[in-house]
């Protein structure tokens, strides 16, 4: 283990509820409407079972090493160099991941405000603030993370009850008008944005109590499947099923639509603002995964060494690839729903059936 | 070709072994006229040579008296000579206690004079002690003993006789309180000690000396409550306090910057307060305190950020009212903070995020102003920095010509010379108000500097260079330990229970236990039934036993 920080359980499901939430609801919402239309809240229902799954998988996997992360023990199940091969696999997935998270949070940035910055120059000071978060440590990310949720879920909070008001029930009728297809439709889309936990078999080691991991797990999904509910809801609620479909971040013009007392106006940006702090944090989980993968890859004693170039690769992959907003869209709606669920739950089941096969680790 | 060199080398080290086993101690191996030779020696049965020594270890002094005299009666009389540093000592004890004790003996034992005979028969003062080597006794006479030689002995007796030098105890100066005591530590560390005794009247209080400076050789004591303090902190503060090697200090301040967790951070990782009640109030928690000489700045270990937000005071007055500081405390540190930098993203990035009336009122007021927001705010607040320093070291007289100068010609003749808009000048000077509700002068001072970079990073990506720069701070922050102790705790890691004395400030007899990280060692710190009510109705009792 190449980081010797702890956290407890609480920070372990605070970590994990922000490294899943803290972008889910940007994109999703839009996509899954789309899909599901005015049922769309549901959606958050099914992928809490496939996220389940996901979990059970995973821990059952890191509890076999208790103290190793996933790219570590890769080596000691498949042989040595399958395992190296499948450590460097997860490292390029853990900066794609990264890279992608680093484009949302700058898009979205640069829609709401900050139209004439360079993307890329948000980008770095972005990914600076994160990793300076890694640099320091695992320990230091979930004391962040405990300093950072009650504003970031604030924030949310904020939107929720200044546009309770605007909410229309008849947005939600007729319920189930198509029948339950669309819904399972929308949560497949749904159900790799849940998968981020996942991240368990990169954080599992850090627990200090073990045994407590599996609460943090089900209390982590329990919430997330309601904080996206309710923020999909207040969507239809607020817009209906037609018009959030041709919005780019529908819970930004949620946010544009709060009016107070004719004073409290255009705080959008106040909102932005504060859900940055979240974003700042899931960005320093990823790096950190990514960081400790790659050190295990390379065999490095010091994963700090890592943070500099993947903060670069981040940034090239970011603004190479998805450098218009059409294609990270399509990635999102197109490849992530097939390449989420393999790196997070088949890879991971696969090696643990391995692992059980070949009696590789300590039981679980 | 290895083994060989492996033989060598053992020979080596055999040999070195052998010369460091046959080497005399270096206290021996002093040839006479070196520096230090007398000093590493003891004392002589031969009063002459005695006096001889240790006026040549002073060397050219003129301040050391010696001054022989002879006790008892007729022909046993015995030769004595006391010598002191005549600055140090009180004269008038040194007359009663010692010269006239001294004078009166009438008949001397037949035995001999010796030193337990003095201490029990002669001697009224109670501080005397018994030393051989020249090295203590010299050490005693600089810190204000008198030593007593006597003809034939070779010990001395050290009568502590200083006389107490400096101010007396008087209010404090930075730390003050409306309600509350008025008290504060001076630079004499026994009167500092006396003033934490007289609140903490248990034996569990430990006072232990550690010594600083080779030259100066500071007292430094470590108070701490037996039982109660953290485990592991005494000995950690004692092996950091050894570690310091350096000629002198001369005040608190160094020791503080050479003991500290993180060499580099902009905060201080140790509370330092002037006030006993407050470093009273921190033993009782379990933490430990550090008390110089020549200071009356007392180190309290370890320190929270927490701490150094809250005030004596608040612990004094109505819960509500207390609560309600706090919160006010909090928003003023984050406008100390963030004031000028919110300002300058606001009008240069920002501006749909006021409404539109306000908006119009403060275009209209920097229509005119040359500077972008930044050159402004800088300047502004570079000229209340100095403004401040400045006013630091005046003397009292002057205090109102640095405060018209400041506020009629930086405040007033900049807004109508069109140097700055007016809008600006609040916000400096609110930030300036803010910055002196924080309680404590280090952290005061770290928010002053923060301040700057947060300018800066306002000033080119807006609120979301804020939001970067404050993200990096609550990293570095959270990062931080003060003597294991987090620095952030208990927000971070988050400590549920002791909450209820960070934002707000719980009523005493809610406040149950001791902070969680800090005084594990005796969780509970008063008994669970102490809200204060009424006593029972006489009547109601006695209906309520009937039914029983």
């Amino acid at each position: 283990m190449l980081d010797q920080g702890r956290i407890s359980s609480v920070q372990l499901f605070l970590l994990l509820v922000i490294a899943e939430a803290a972008t889910a609801f940007l994109y999703a919402p839009s996509d899954v409407i789309k899909m599901a239309g005015r049922d769309s809240w549901l959606t958050s229902v099914i992928p809490t079972i496939s996220g389940l799954v996901v979990a059970v998988v995973c821990i059952a996997l890191a509890k076999r090493f208790p103290q190793q992360v996933f790219t570590e023990y890769l080596p000691q199940i498949l042989g040595k160099i399958p395992g190296k091969i499948l450590a460097g696999v997860y490292t390029a997935v853990f900066i794609h991941l990264s890279s992608v998270i680093m484009n949302q949070s700058s898009a979205f940035i640069h829609v709401a405000f900050l139209r004439e910055t360079p993307l890329v120059a948000l980008e770095i000071i972005i990914g600076l603030a994160s990793i300076y978060g890694v640099y320091l440590g695992i320990e230091v990310i979930a004391r962040q993370n405990e300093l950072v949720w009650p504003v970031w879920v604030l924030s949310i909070f904020i939107i929720i009850l200044l546009v309770a008001e605007s909410i229309n029930p008849d947005n939600f009728r007729p319920f189930l008008e198509k029948g339950i297809m669309p819904v399972i439709k929308g949560s497949a889309l749904f159900s790799s944005f849940r998968g981020e936990v996942f991240l368990l078999l990169m954080l599992y080691p850090y627990l200090n109590k073990k045994e407590d991991v599996y609460k943090s797990a089900v209390y982590h999904l329990l919430t997330t499947a309601v904080l996206l509910g309710i923020i999909t809801a207040a969507i239809i609620g607020v817009f209906g099923e037609l018009i959030p479909v041709y919005m780019v971040f529908p819970i930004y013009n949620l946010a544009r639509y709060i009016s107070l007392a004719r004073f409290v106006e255009r705080i959008q940006i106040l909102i932005v603002v504060m859900w940055m702090f979240g974003v700042i944090v899931k960005l320093a989980v990823f790096y950190h995964s990514a960081a400790i993968a790659a050190a295990n890859t390379l065999g490095l004693k010091n994963y700090r060494l890592t943070l500099l170039p993947i903060l670069a690769g981040t940034i090239i992959i970011s603004r190479l690839f998805y450098g218009d907003h059409l294609s990270l869209t399509h990635f999102l709606s197109h490849i992530f729903p097939y390449y989420g669920p393999v790196v997070e739950l088949v890879i991971p089941a696969l090696v643990l059936l391995i692992a059980v096969i070949l009696k590789k680790g300590g039981k679980s | 070709m290895e083994s060989w060199e492996n033989m060598i080398s053992f020979l080596r080290w055999l040999g070195k072994l052998l010369k460091h086993m046959t080497a005399e101690p270096t206290g021996a191996l002093l040839k006479p006229g070196d520096p230090g030779y007398q000093e590493a020696h003891t004392l002589t049965t031969n009063l002459d040579k005695n006096i001889k020594i240790i006026t040549e270890i002073f060397g050219l002094s003129d301040d050391l008296m010696v001054r022989g005299m002879k006790i008892g009666r007729g022909k046993k009389q015995v030769r004595v000579a006391v010598i002191y540093l005549d600055p140090l000592i009180n004269h008038t004890r040194l007359q009663q206690g010692l010269m006239h004790c001294l004078q009166t003996i009438d008949h001397l034992p037949s035995m001999g004079v010796t030193t337990e005979w003095l201490i029990n028969n002669a001697l009224s003062d109670g501080r005397v002690i018994e030393k051989k080597s020249f090295v203590e006794i010299t050490d005693e006479i600089n810190r204000g003993a008198a030593c007593l030689l006597i003809e034939g002995l070779d010990q001395a007796l050290l009568i502590r006789l200083a006389e107490k030098i400096g101010r007396a105890v008087e209010g404090p100066v930075t730390e003050n309180v409306s309600k509350g005591a008025h008290d504060a530590f001076n630079e004499d560390v026994r009167t500092n000690i006396a003033l934490l005794r007289k609140r903490l009247h248990t034996t569990r209080l430990a006072v232990e000396n550690l010594q600083i400076g080779e030259l100066t050789k500071t007292e430094v004591k470590l108070v701490y409550l037996k039982g109660y303090v953290i485990e592991g902190l005494v000995d950690e503060i004692k092996s950091r306090v050894r570690r310091i090697r350096i000629d002198g200090i001369v005040d608190s301040g160094q020791v503080e910057e050479l003991i500290q967790d993180s060499a580099f951070s902009l905060f201080s990782l140790l509370d330092s307060t002037e006030r006993p009640d407050k470093l009273a109030a921190n033993l009782l928690e379990g933490k430990a305190g550090l008390l110089f000489d020549n200071t009356p700045i007392a180190i309290i270990i370890p320190g929270t950020l927490i701490n150094q937000i809250q005030s004596p005071e608040d612990y004094y007055q109505r819960y509500w009212f207390s609560s309600w500081i706090r919160v006010l405390r909090w928003l003023a540190l984050l406008t100390a903070l963030l004031g000028p930098s919110l300002w300058i993203a606001i009008i240069t990035f920002h501006q749909e995020l006021l409404p539109t009336e306000l908006l119009m009122t403060i275009l209209v007021t920097r229509e005119g102003v040359p500077f972008p927001g930044l050159v402004e705010a800088l300047i502004m607040e570079l000229s209340l920095e100095v403004l401040r320093e400045a006013g630091l070291r005046l003397p009292q007289t002057f205090g109102q010509t640095i405060s018209i100068v400041g506020a009629v010609v930086l405040g007033q003749a900049a807004v109508s010379a069109g140097l700055a808009s007016p809008g600006m000048v609040i916000v400096v000077a609110l930030t300036a108000i803010a910055s002196f509700v924080i309680p404590t002068q280090p952290l005061s001072n770290t928010i002053r500097i923060l301040r700057f970079p947060f300018m800066v990073l306002a000033a080119s990506f807006g609120l979301i260079g804020i939001i970067v720069g404050f993200s990096i701070l609550t990293y570095h922050l959270c990062s931080l330990r003060s003597f294991g102790i987090p620095y952030l705790s208990p927000l971070a890691p988050l400590s549920f229970g002791d909450l209820k004395d960070a934002f707000i400030r719980a009523p005493i007899w809610k406040m149950l236990f001791r902070p969680r990280l800090i005084g594990y060692r005796e969780p509970q710190r008063q008994n669970p039934d102490q809200r204060p009510h009424p006593p029972a109705r006489k009547g109601k009792k006695f209906i309520r036993r009937r039914k029983q």
